[in-house]
Protein backbone atom coordinates (compact mmCIF):
# COMPACT_ATOMS: atom_id res chain seq x y z
CA UNK A 1 0.00 0.00 0.00
CA UNK A 2 2.76 2.42 1.25
CA UNK A 3 4.47 1.68 -2.67
CA UNK A 4 0.83 2.74 -4.41
CA UNK A 5 1.00 5.93 -2.34
CA UNK A 6 4.04 6.98 -3.62
CA UNK A 7 3.23 6.11 -6.78
CA UNK A 8 0.12 7.91 -6.97
CA UNK A 9 2.33 11.47 -5.84
CA UNK A 10 3.20 13.64 -8.81
CA UNK A 11 6.81 13.17 -9.63
CA UNK A 12 7.94 16.01 -8.89
CA UNK A 13 11.67 14.93 -8.02
CA UNK A 14 12.55 14.38 -11.55
CA UNK A 15 13.79 18.04 -13.19
CA UNK A 16 16.39 16.07 -15.82
CA UNK A 17 13.00 14.29 -17.62
CA UNK A 18 11.03 17.88 -17.51
CA UNK A 19 14.08 19.81 -18.96
CA UNK A 20 14.75 17.27 -21.72
CA UNK A 21 11.13 17.49 -22.98
CA UNK A 22 10.61 20.67 -23.15
CA UNK A 23 11.09 21.44 -26.99
CA UNK A 24 8.31 19.97 -28.67
CA UNK A 25 4.32 19.86 -28.54
CA UNK A 26 4.02 15.90 -27.92
CA UNK A 27 7.04 15.95 -26.14
CA UNK A 28 5.60 18.32 -23.50
CA UNK A 29 2.38 16.97 -23.43
CA UNK A 30 4.10 13.47 -22.74
CA UNK A 31 5.75 15.62 -19.90
CA UNK A 32 2.51 17.00 -18.45
CA UNK A 33 1.27 13.15 -18.56
CA UNK A 34 4.33 12.50 -16.46
CA UNK A 35 4.55 15.13 -14.38
CA UNK A 36 0.40 14.87 -13.19
CA UNK A 37 1.49 10.87 -12.63
CA UNK A 38 -1.21 9.81 -15.08
CA UNK A 39 1.31 7.73 -16.94
CA UNK A 40 2.01 6.19 -13.59
CA UNK A 41 -1.61 5.77 -12.41
CA UNK A 42 -2.39 4.14 -16.06
CA UNK A 43 0.43 1.60 -15.67
CA UNK A 44 -0.66 0.54 -12.51
CA UNK A 45 -4.20 0.43 -14.09
CA UNK A 46 -3.41 -1.88 -17.12
CA UNK A 47 -0.96 -3.86 -14.54
CA UNK A 48 -3.82 -4.72 -12.27
CA UNK A 49 -6.09 -5.27 -16.02
CA UNK A 50 -3.77 -7.85 -17.26
CA UNK A 51 -3.56 -9.60 -13.60
CA UNK A 52 -7.25 -9.94 -13.15
CA UNK A 53 -8.36 -10.30 -16.78
CA UNK A 54 -11.76 -9.76 -16.21
CA UNK A 55 -14.82 -9.95 -18.26
CA UNK A 56 -15.53 -6.64 -18.40
CA UNK A 57 -12.02 -4.75 -18.65
CA UNK A 58 -13.80 -1.33 -19.38
CA UNK A 59 -16.01 -1.88 -16.60
CA UNK A 60 -13.31 -2.71 -14.31
CA UNK A 61 -11.19 -0.02 -15.53
CA UNK A 62 -13.82 2.63 -14.38
CA UNK A 63 -14.33 0.85 -11.11
CA UNK A 64 -10.63 0.90 -11.02
CA UNK A 65 -10.12 4.64 -11.41
CA UNK A 66 -13.25 5.44 -9.25
CA UNK A 67 -11.45 4.10 -6.52
CA UNK A 68 -8.27 5.47 -7.11
CA UNK A 69 -10.19 8.54 -6.92
CA UNK A 70 -11.66 8.52 -4.21
CA UNK A 71 -9.05 7.18 -1.93
CA UNK A 72 -6.53 9.40 -3.76
CA UNK A 73 -8.73 12.55 -2.40
CA UNK A 74 -8.97 11.02 1.02
CA UNK A 75 -4.97 10.13 0.76
CA UNK A 76 -4.10 13.18 0.08
CA UNK A 77 -5.96 15.36 2.19
CA UNK A 78 -3.21 15.07 4.75
CA UNK A 79 -0.54 13.63 3.94
CA UNK A 80 1.58 10.88 5.53
CA UNK A 81 -0.07 8.13 7.04
CA UNK A 82 -2.78 8.40 9.01
CA UNK A 83 -5.01 6.38 10.82
CA UNK A 84 -7.40 5.64 7.99
CA UNK A 85 -11.59 5.35 9.70
CA UNK A 86 -12.09 1.80 10.21
CA UNK A 87 -14.84 1.22 7.36
CA UNK A 88 -12.33 2.70 5.12
CA UNK A 89 -10.00 0.18 5.46
CA UNK A 90 -12.52 -2.69 4.96
CA UNK A 91 -13.42 -1.21 2.30
CA UNK A 92 -10.25 -0.84 0.52
CA UNK A 93 -9.28 -4.45 1.85
CA UNK A 94 -12.44 -5.65 0.39
CA UNK A 95 -11.96 -4.15 -3.17
CA UNK A 96 -8.51 -5.46 -3.28
CA UNK A 97 -9.95 -8.81 -2.86
CA UNK A 98 -12.56 -8.15 -5.54
CA UNK A 99 -10.08 -7.62 -8.07
CA UNK A 100 -8.78 -10.80 -9.15
CA UNK A 101 -11.05 -13.82 -9.69
CA UNK A 102 -9.06 -16.60 -6.87
CA UNK A 103 -8.81 -19.44 -9.71
CA UNK A 104 -8.52 -17.71 -12.67
CA UNK A 105 -4.87 -15.93 -11.80
CA UNK A 106 -3.15 -17.35 -8.90
CA UNK A 107 -0.88 -15.31 -8.60
CA UNK A 108 -2.61 -11.69 -9.13
CA UNK A 109 -5.07 -13.37 -6.62
CA UNK A 110 -2.72 -13.93 -4.04
CA UNK A 111 -1.03 -10.24 -4.65
CA UNK A 112 -4.79 -8.81 -3.79
CA UNK A 113 -5.02 -10.69 -0.78
CA UNK A 114 -1.93 -9.53 0.93
CA UNK A 115 -2.63 -6.02 0.19
CA UNK A 116 -6.03 -6.33 1.68
CA UNK A 117 -4.02 -7.92 4.28
CA UNK A 118 -1.80 -4.94 4.43
CA UNK A 119 -4.60 -2.67 4.40
CA UNK A 120 -6.82 -3.88 6.95
CA UNK A 121 -3.45 -3.76 9.13
CA UNK A 122 -2.20 -0.56 8.58
CA UNK A 123 -3.01 0.92 11.75
CA UNK A 124 -1.00 4.50 12.20
CA UNK A 125 -1.11 4.94 15.87
CA UNK A 126 0.20 1.65 16.79
CA UNK A 127 3.54 0.44 16.32
CA UNK A 128 3.10 -3.37 15.35
CA UNK A 129 0.07 -3.16 13.42
CA UNK A 130 -2.37 -6.53 12.70
CA UNK A 131 -5.56 -8.10 12.04
CA UNK A 132 -7.56 -9.01 14.71
CA UNK A 133 -10.50 -11.22 14.90
CA UNK A 134 -12.90 -8.38 15.00
CA UNK A 135 -11.70 -7.17 11.89
CA UNK A 136 -11.79 -10.48 9.83
CA UNK A 137 -14.51 -11.24 10.79
CA UNK A 138 -16.48 -7.93 9.87
CA UNK A 139 -14.51 -8.61 6.37
CA UNK A 140 -15.98 -11.80 6.03
CA UNK A 141 -19.20 -10.76 6.27
CA UNK A 142 -19.05 -7.42 4.31
CA UNK A 143 -17.75 -10.58 1.78
CA UNK A 144 -21.17 -12.41 1.72
CA UNK A 145 -23.39 -9.14 2.53
CA UNK A 146 -22.38 -7.98 -0.83
CA UNK A 147 -23.51 -10.60 -2.84
CA UNK A 148 -26.56 -11.20 -1.07
CA UNK A 149 -25.35 -14.82 0.83
CA UNK A 150 -28.73 -15.79 3.27
CA UNK A 151 -27.27 -16.13 6.81
CA UNK A 152 -28.06 -18.84 7.57
CA UNK A 153 -26.42 -20.60 4.97
CA UNK A 154 -23.32 -18.49 5.69
CA UNK A 155 -23.45 -18.82 9.94
CA UNK A 156 -22.38 -21.92 9.85
CA UNK A 157 -18.94 -21.30 7.51
CA UNK A 158 -17.93 -18.26 9.55
CA UNK A 159 -18.68 -20.33 13.01
CA UNK A 160 -15.75 -22.26 11.41
CA UNK A 161 -13.17 -20.00 10.12
CA UNK A 162 -13.73 -17.16 11.87
CA UNK A 163 -11.40 -16.03 14.85
CA UNK A 164 -12.58 -14.49 18.30
CA UNK A 165 -12.47 -11.11 18.21
CA UNK A 166 -9.23 -10.71 20.68
CA UNK A 167 -7.31 -13.06 18.43
CA UNK A 168 -4.31 -12.00 16.06
CA UNK A 169 -5.12 -13.27 12.81
CA UNK A 170 -1.99 -14.74 11.04
CA UNK A 171 -1.87 -14.20 7.45
CA UNK A 172 -1.95 -17.61 6.20
CA UNK A 173 -5.37 -18.05 8.28
CA UNK A 174 -6.57 -15.23 6.79
CA UNK A 175 -5.89 -16.16 3.45
CA UNK A 176 -7.58 -19.49 4.13
CA UNK A 177 -10.58 -17.62 5.38
CA UNK A 178 -11.30 -15.41 2.53
CA UNK A 179 -10.56 -18.10 0.19
CA UNK A 180 -13.15 -20.23 1.56
CA UNK A 181 -15.66 -17.25 1.23
CA UNK A 182 -14.97 -16.65 -2.43
CA UNK A 183 -15.02 -20.20 -3.26
CA UNK A 184 -18.62 -20.54 -1.06
CA UNK A 185 -19.55 -17.96 -2.89
CA UNK A 186 -18.85 -19.24 -6.22
CA UNK A 187 -20.59 -22.60 -5.18
CA UNK A 188 -23.38 -21.13 -4.44
CA UNK A 189 -23.94 -19.80 -8.08
CA UNK A 190 -23.25 -23.46 -9.56
CA UNK A 191 -26.03 -24.81 -7.00
CA UNK A 192 -28.07 -21.79 -8.18
CA UNK A 193 -27.13 -22.70 -11.43
CA UNK A 194 -28.09 -26.62 -10.44
CA UNK A 195 -31.36 -25.72 -9.00
CA UNK A 196 -32.52 -23.73 -12.59
CA UNK A 197 -31.51 -26.82 -14.43
CA UNK A 198 -33.18 -28.95 -12.19
CA UNK A 199 -36.52 -27.16 -12.58
CA UNK A 200 -36.60 -27.67 -16.28
CA UNK A 201 -37.85 -24.26 -16.62
CA UNK A 202 -41.10 -24.36 -14.71
CA UNK A 203 -39.40 -22.75 -11.49
CA UNK A 204 -39.60 -25.75 -8.89
CA UNK A 205 -38.00 -28.35 -8.66
CA UNK A 206 -38.93 -31.93 -7.28
CA UNK A 207 -37.21 -32.67 -4.43
CA UNK A 208 -37.12 -36.10 -4.60
CA UNK A 209 -34.90 -35.28 -7.90
CA UNK A 210 -32.98 -32.28 -5.82
CA UNK A 211 -32.02 -34.98 -2.79
CA UNK A 212 -31.13 -37.37 -5.45
CA UNK A 213 -28.37 -35.32 -7.10
CA UNK A 214 -27.48 -34.02 -3.57
CA UNK A 215 -26.93 -37.05 -1.97
CA UNK A 216 -24.92 -38.50 -5.10
CA UNK A 217 -22.06 -35.39 -4.89
CA UNK A 218 -22.18 -36.30 -1.23
CA UNK A 219 -21.70 -39.49 -1.45
CA UNK A 220 -18.93 -38.85 -3.77
CA UNK A 221 -17.28 -36.30 -1.48
CA UNK A 222 -17.25 -38.32 1.22
CA UNK A 223 -14.80 -40.94 0.02
CA UNK A 224 -11.67 -40.36 1.63
CA UNK A 225 -9.26 -42.23 2.35
CA UNK A 226 -8.66 -43.76 -0.90
CA UNK A 227 -5.68 -41.86 -3.31
CA UNK A 228 -6.48 -38.99 -5.35
CA UNK A 229 -7.20 -40.73 -8.81
CA UNK A 230 -8.85 -43.15 -8.08
CA UNK A 231 -11.20 -40.52 -6.29
CA UNK A 232 -11.50 -38.61 -9.10
CA UNK A 233 -11.86 -40.96 -11.49
CA UNK A 234 -15.00 -42.18 -9.19
CA UNK A 235 -16.27 -38.92 -9.43
CA UNK A 236 -16.16 -38.17 -13.19
CA UNK A 237 -17.85 -41.78 -13.32
CA UNK A 238 -20.67 -40.84 -10.41
CA UNK A 239 -21.02 -37.38 -11.53
CA UNK A 240 -21.41 -37.88 -14.83
CA UNK A 241 -24.46 -37.15 -17.22
CA UNK A 242 -25.27 -41.52 -17.33
CA UNK A 243 -24.92 -42.15 -13.61
CA UNK A 244 -26.92 -38.80 -12.46
CA UNK A 245 -29.70 -39.79 -14.99
CA UNK A 246 -30.37 -43.26 -13.46
CA UNK A 247 -30.19 -41.62 -9.81
CA UNK A 248 -33.12 -39.04 -10.99
CA UNK A 249 -34.89 -41.73 -12.46
CA UNK A 250 -34.50 -43.89 -9.50
CA UNK A 251 -35.66 -41.44 -6.97
CA UNK A 252 -38.88 -40.32 -9.51
CA UNK A 253 -39.64 -44.13 -9.64
CA UNK A 254 -39.83 -43.94 -6.19
CA UNK A 255 -43.50 -43.52 -4.82
CA UNK A 256 -43.32 -40.51 -2.58
CA UNK A 257 -45.20 -38.00 -3.66
CA UNK A 258 -44.28 -34.91 -5.51
CA UNK A 259 -43.02 -31.97 -3.58
CA UNK A 260 -42.00 -29.15 -4.79
CA UNK A 261 -38.20 -28.01 -2.82
CA UNK A 262 -37.93 -24.28 -2.50
CA UNK A 263 -34.58 -22.94 -4.09
CA UNK A 264 -33.53 -21.49 -0.73
CA UNK A 265 -33.84 -24.83 0.77
CA UNK A 266 -31.66 -26.37 -1.77
CA UNK A 267 -28.88 -23.57 -1.48
CA UNK A 268 -28.88 -24.64 2.29
CA UNK A 269 -28.83 -28.31 1.43
CA UNK A 270 -26.07 -27.55 -1.26
CA UNK A 271 -24.22 -25.55 1.41
CA UNK A 272 -24.49 -27.56 3.90
CA UNK A 273 -22.14 -30.03 1.90
CA UNK A 274 -19.73 -28.13 0.86
CA UNK A 275 -19.37 -26.23 4.78
CA UNK A 276 -18.95 -30.09 6.01
CA UNK A 277 -15.65 -30.55 4.21
CA UNK A 278 -14.30 -27.15 5.88
CA UNK A 279 -11.81 -27.44 8.04
CA UNK A 280 -11.98 -25.59 10.62
CA UNK A 281 -8.93 -23.12 11.77
CA UNK A 282 -7.65 -23.32 15.19
CA UNK B 1 -6.40 -68.41 -22.83
CA UNK B 2 -4.78 -68.61 -20.00
CA UNK B 3 -1.92 -65.27 -20.22
CA UNK B 4 -4.44 -63.53 -21.81
CA UNK B 5 -4.91 -60.01 -19.96
CA UNK B 6 -2.33 -60.65 -17.31
CA UNK B 7 0.14 -58.65 -19.07
CA UNK B 8 -1.59 -55.67 -17.83
CA UNK B 9 -1.11 -56.50 -13.98
CA UNK B 10 2.00 -56.06 -12.27
CA UNK B 11 4.81 -58.93 -11.51
CA UNK B 12 5.00 -60.15 -8.25
CA UNK B 13 8.29 -58.70 -6.88
CA UNK B 14 11.11 -61.39 -6.22
CA UNK B 15 14.78 -62.19 -5.56
CA UNK B 16 16.27 -63.42 -8.17
CA UNK B 17 20.11 -65.15 -7.36
CA UNK B 18 23.08 -65.27 -9.82
CA UNK B 19 23.24 -68.39 -11.96
CA UNK B 20 24.91 -71.22 -10.59
CA UNK B 21 27.11 -73.23 -13.03
CA UNK B 22 26.80 -76.94 -12.47
CA UNK B 23 30.56 -78.67 -13.68
CA UNK B 24 32.06 -82.36 -12.67
CA UNK B 25 35.65 -81.05 -11.66
CA UNK B 26 37.21 -78.14 -10.77
CA UNK B 27 35.78 -75.33 -12.72
CA UNK B 28 39.08 -73.26 -13.03
CA UNK B 29 41.39 -76.28 -13.97
CA UNK B 30 38.50 -78.27 -16.57
CA UNK B 31 38.70 -77.07 -20.17
CA UNK B 32 35.35 -78.34 -20.99
CA UNK B 33 32.82 -75.85 -20.42
CA UNK B 34 29.80 -76.39 -18.07
CA UNK B 35 25.92 -77.15 -19.88
CA UNK B 36 23.70 -76.94 -16.92
CA UNK B 37 22.93 -73.65 -14.73
CA UNK B 38 21.04 -73.34 -11.67
CA UNK B 39 18.59 -70.07 -10.79
CA UNK B 40 17.29 -69.91 -7.97
CA UNK B 41 14.37 -67.54 -7.19
CA UNK B 42 12.77 -66.49 -4.02
CA UNK B 43 9.63 -64.44 -3.10
CA UNK B 44 10.32 -61.97 0.10
CA UNK B 45 9.19 -62.04 3.38
CA UNK B 46 8.48 -65.73 2.66
CA UNK B 47 5.26 -65.51 0.99
CA UNK B 48 3.69 -67.64 -1.15
CA UNK B 49 2.16 -66.99 -4.60
CA UNK B 50 -0.20 -68.54 -6.72
CA UNK B 51 1.52 -67.98 -10.05
CA UNK B 52 -0.41 -67.88 -13.06
CA UNK B 53 2.46 -66.57 -15.62
CA UNK B 54 6.26 -67.15 -15.77
CA UNK B 55 8.00 -64.43 -18.44
CA UNK B 56 11.28 -64.22 -19.17
CA UNK B 57 13.78 -63.36 -22.19
CA UNK B 58 16.07 -66.45 -23.37
CA UNK B 59 19.62 -66.02 -23.62
CA UNK B 60 21.39 -69.27 -25.50
CA UNK B 61 19.57 -71.71 -23.15
CA UNK B 62 18.26 -74.79 -25.31
CA UNK B 63 15.94 -76.32 -21.99
CA UNK B 64 14.63 -75.04 -18.88
CA UNK B 65 13.21 -77.32 -16.83
CA UNK B 66 11.55 -75.83 -14.03
CA UNK B 67 11.02 -76.88 -9.98
CA UNK B 68 8.46 -74.86 -7.62
CA UNK B 69 8.65 -75.23 -3.52
CA UNK B 70 5.11 -75.69 -2.36
CA UNK B 71 3.46 -75.14 0.60
CA UNK B 72 1.14 -77.84 0.95
CA UNK B 73 -2.43 -76.86 1.59
CA UNK B 74 -3.48 -79.82 3.80
CA UNK B 75 -1.58 -78.74 6.59
CA UNK B 76 -2.66 -75.13 6.61
CA UNK B 77 -0.45 -72.45 8.61
CA UNK B 78 2.92 -72.25 8.44
CA UNK B 79 4.44 -75.41 10.04
CA UNK B 80 3.01 -77.34 6.96
CA UNK B 81 5.82 -79.28 4.98
CA UNK B 82 6.61 -77.97 1.71
CA UNK B 83 8.02 -80.15 -1.09
CA UNK B 84 10.10 -79.43 -4.22
CA UNK B 85 7.96 -80.80 -7.10
CA UNK B 86 9.06 -80.43 -11.36
CA UNK B 87 6.39 -78.54 -12.72
CA UNK B 88 8.70 -78.43 -16.06
CA UNK B 89 10.65 -80.91 -17.60
CA UNK B 90 13.20 -80.24 -20.55
CA UNK B 91 10.91 -77.14 -22.44
CA UNK B 92 12.61 -76.56 -25.43
CA UNK B 93 13.62 -72.92 -25.88
CA UNK B 94 16.12 -73.90 -28.88
CA UNK B 95 15.09 -76.54 -31.15
CA UNK B 96 18.64 -76.53 -32.77
CA UNK B 97 20.89 -75.96 -29.89
CA UNK B 98 23.57 -75.24 -32.55
CA UNK B 99 21.84 -72.46 -34.42
CA UNK B 100 20.25 -69.28 -33.26
CA UNK B 101 16.77 -69.92 -33.49
CA UNK B 102 14.88 -69.46 -30.27
CA UNK B 103 18.38 -68.05 -28.44
CA UNK B 104 17.08 -64.60 -28.03
CA UNK B 105 13.29 -65.03 -27.85
CA UNK B 106 10.45 -63.77 -25.45
CA UNK B 107 9.37 -66.63 -23.88
CA UNK B 108 6.15 -67.22 -21.77
CA UNK B 109 5.39 -70.39 -19.64
CA UNK B 110 2.03 -70.43 -17.91
CA UNK B 111 0.24 -72.19 -15.72
CA UNK B 112 -1.31 -74.73 -17.95
CA UNK B 113 1.79 -75.88 -19.68
CA UNK B 114 3.07 -76.49 -15.87
CA UNK B 115 3.05 -80.67 -14.71
CA UNK B 116 1.67 -79.72 -11.23
CA UNK B 117 -0.54 -76.80 -9.72
CA UNK B 118 0.89 -73.77 -8.88
CA UNK B 119 -0.93 -72.63 -5.46
CA UNK B 120 1.04 -71.57 -3.08
CA UNK B 121 4.45 -71.62 -4.29
CA UNK B 122 7.07 -70.55 -1.86
CA UNK B 123 10.59 -70.91 -4.24
CA UNK B 124 11.08 -71.45 -7.85
CA UNK B 125 14.16 -73.29 -9.17
CA UNK B 126 14.86 -72.72 -12.95
CA UNK B 127 17.63 -75.73 -14.15
CA UNK B 128 19.05 -73.99 -17.75
CA UNK B 129 21.18 -76.68 -20.34
CA UNK B 130 23.10 -76.21 -23.15
CA UNK B 131 24.24 -79.21 -24.55
CA UNK B 132 25.93 -77.44 -27.45
CA UNK B 133 29.41 -76.27 -26.79
CA UNK B 134 29.37 -73.32 -29.53
CA UNK B 135 27.50 -70.68 -27.33
CA UNK B 136 30.09 -69.28 -24.55
CA UNK B 137 27.88 -68.10 -21.65
CA UNK B 138 23.97 -69.09 -21.72
CA UNK B 139 21.30 -67.62 -19.03
CA UNK B 140 18.00 -66.44 -18.92
CA UNK B 141 17.01 -62.59 -18.54
CA UNK B 142 14.32 -59.91 -17.78
CA UNK B 143 12.57 -63.21 -15.69
CA UNK B 144 8.95 -62.04 -14.27
CA UNK B 145 6.34 -63.89 -12.63
CA UNK B 146 2.46 -63.23 -12.20
CA UNK B 147 0.71 -64.05 -9.98
CA UNK B 148 -3.08 -65.76 -10.79
CA UNK B 149 -5.23 -62.45 -11.86
CA UNK B 150 -8.41 -64.20 -10.10
CA UNK B 151 -8.47 -62.96 -7.16
CA UNK B 152 -5.71 -60.28 -5.50
CA UNK B 153 -5.98 -57.28 -7.77
CA UNK B 154 -9.44 -57.33 -8.60
CA UNK B 155 -10.51 -57.74 -4.87
CA UNK B 156 -12.77 -55.08 -3.70
CA UNK B 157 -13.58 -53.70 -6.96
CA UNK B 158 -15.97 -51.23 -6.87
CA UNK B 159 -19.04 -51.54 -8.92
CA UNK B 160 -18.62 -48.28 -10.85
CA UNK B 161 -15.09 -49.61 -12.24
CA UNK B 162 -15.82 -52.84 -13.00
CA UNK B 163 -18.94 -52.13 -15.17
CA UNK B 164 -18.28 -48.58 -16.53
CA UNK B 165 -20.34 -48.69 -19.39
CA UNK B 166 -23.54 -48.46 -17.70
CA UNK B 167 -25.72 -47.18 -20.01
CA UNK B 168 -28.63 -44.39 -19.76
CA UNK B 169 -31.74 -46.84 -19.88
CA UNK B 170 -33.82 -45.51 -22.79
CA UNK B 171 -36.91 -44.99 -21.43
CA UNK B 172 -36.19 -42.74 -18.66
CA UNK B 173 -39.12 -41.10 -16.39
CA UNK B 174 -40.94 -38.26 -18.30
CA UNK B 175 -40.09 -34.58 -17.16
CA UNK B 176 -36.25 -35.70 -16.25
CA UNK B 177 -34.58 -32.50 -15.97
CA UNK B 178 -31.44 -32.40 -18.56
CA UNK B 179 -28.80 -34.70 -17.20
CA UNK B 180 -25.80 -33.48 -19.33
CA UNK B 181 -26.70 -30.05 -17.98
CA UNK B 182 -26.89 -31.81 -13.93
CA UNK B 183 -24.20 -33.29 -14.63
CA UNK B 184 -22.29 -30.05 -15.69
CA UNK B 185 -23.40 -28.19 -12.84
CA UNK B 186 -22.55 -30.84 -10.26
CA UNK B 187 -18.81 -31.34 -11.57
CA UNK B 188 -18.11 -27.85 -10.91
CA UNK B 189 -19.70 -27.94 -7.20
CA UNK B 190 -17.64 -31.35 -6.95
CA UNK B 191 -14.55 -29.26 -8.35
CA UNK B 192 -14.75 -26.24 -5.95
CA UNK B 193 -15.06 -28.19 -2.74
CA UNK B 194 -11.84 -30.43 -3.82
CA UNK B 195 -10.56 -27.48 -4.61
CA UNK B 196 -11.11 -26.30 -0.98
CA UNK B 197 -9.68 -29.55 0.73
CA UNK B 198 -6.73 -29.00 -1.29
CA UNK B 199 -5.75 -25.78 0.24
CA UNK B 200 -5.44 -25.79 4.32
CA UNK B 201 -4.09 -22.96 6.46
CA UNK B 202 -0.09 -24.05 7.18
CA UNK B 203 -0.40 -21.48 10.13
CA UNK B 204 -2.47 -21.88 13.44
CA UNK B 205 -3.98 -19.16 15.69
CA UNK B 206 -2.38 -21.34 18.58
CA UNK B 207 -5.70 -21.82 20.94
CA UNK B 208 -4.86 -23.62 24.31
CA UNK B 209 -8.74 -24.32 24.81
CA UNK B 210 -10.71 -26.96 24.22
CA UNK B 211 -14.68 -26.13 23.47
CA UNK B 212 -13.86 -22.96 25.25
CA UNK B 213 -12.31 -24.86 28.57
CA UNK B 214 -8.77 -24.12 28.95
CA UNK B 215 -6.60 -27.44 30.51
CA UNK B 216 -4.71 -26.09 34.02
CA UNK B 217 -1.89 -27.20 33.21
CA UNK B 218 -1.29 -25.52 30.51
CA UNK B 219 -2.14 -21.96 32.32
CA UNK B 220 0.42 -22.93 34.87
CA UNK B 221 3.43 -20.44 35.13
CA UNK B 222 6.33 -22.90 34.08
Amino acid sequence: MAGNEKRRLPPASEPGRLAASSNGAPEAEAAFLLQAGVSDMVRGALLKLLEARPEEPVEFLAGYFERLMQSGAEGRADGGDPPRPLHWRLDRALWYLRLAHHSHSRTAFSNNVSMAYDSLSACGRRKKPGVNGKLYSELLKMLFRDRGAAEEIVAPLLQKITCRDHEAVPFDVFRYGVLTCLVLLEFLAKASALYEALDSGSGVADQRVCLAVLSTLEEVLRTSGVSSPIRYLEAGSKLGPDYLALAMDRALADRKPSVAMKKEEFLKKASAIFVAKVKPIG
Amino acid sequence: MPGMGTMALEPSPCTIKSPVMLQVGDMRTELGRPGVAVIDVILPHSQTIDLQEIVFKNYYTAFLSLRVLRQSSTGGGDESPSKWVTCLRNYCLMPHPHTEEGSQDYFSVSRHQMLCDMDRVAAIRLILRQPSPVWLHFSIEELQLFPGNQKSPQKGFPAWLSCPSQERPASLHDGLPDADKVSSEVQQMWVLTEMLQASQPAAEIGRFDVDGCYDLNLLSYT
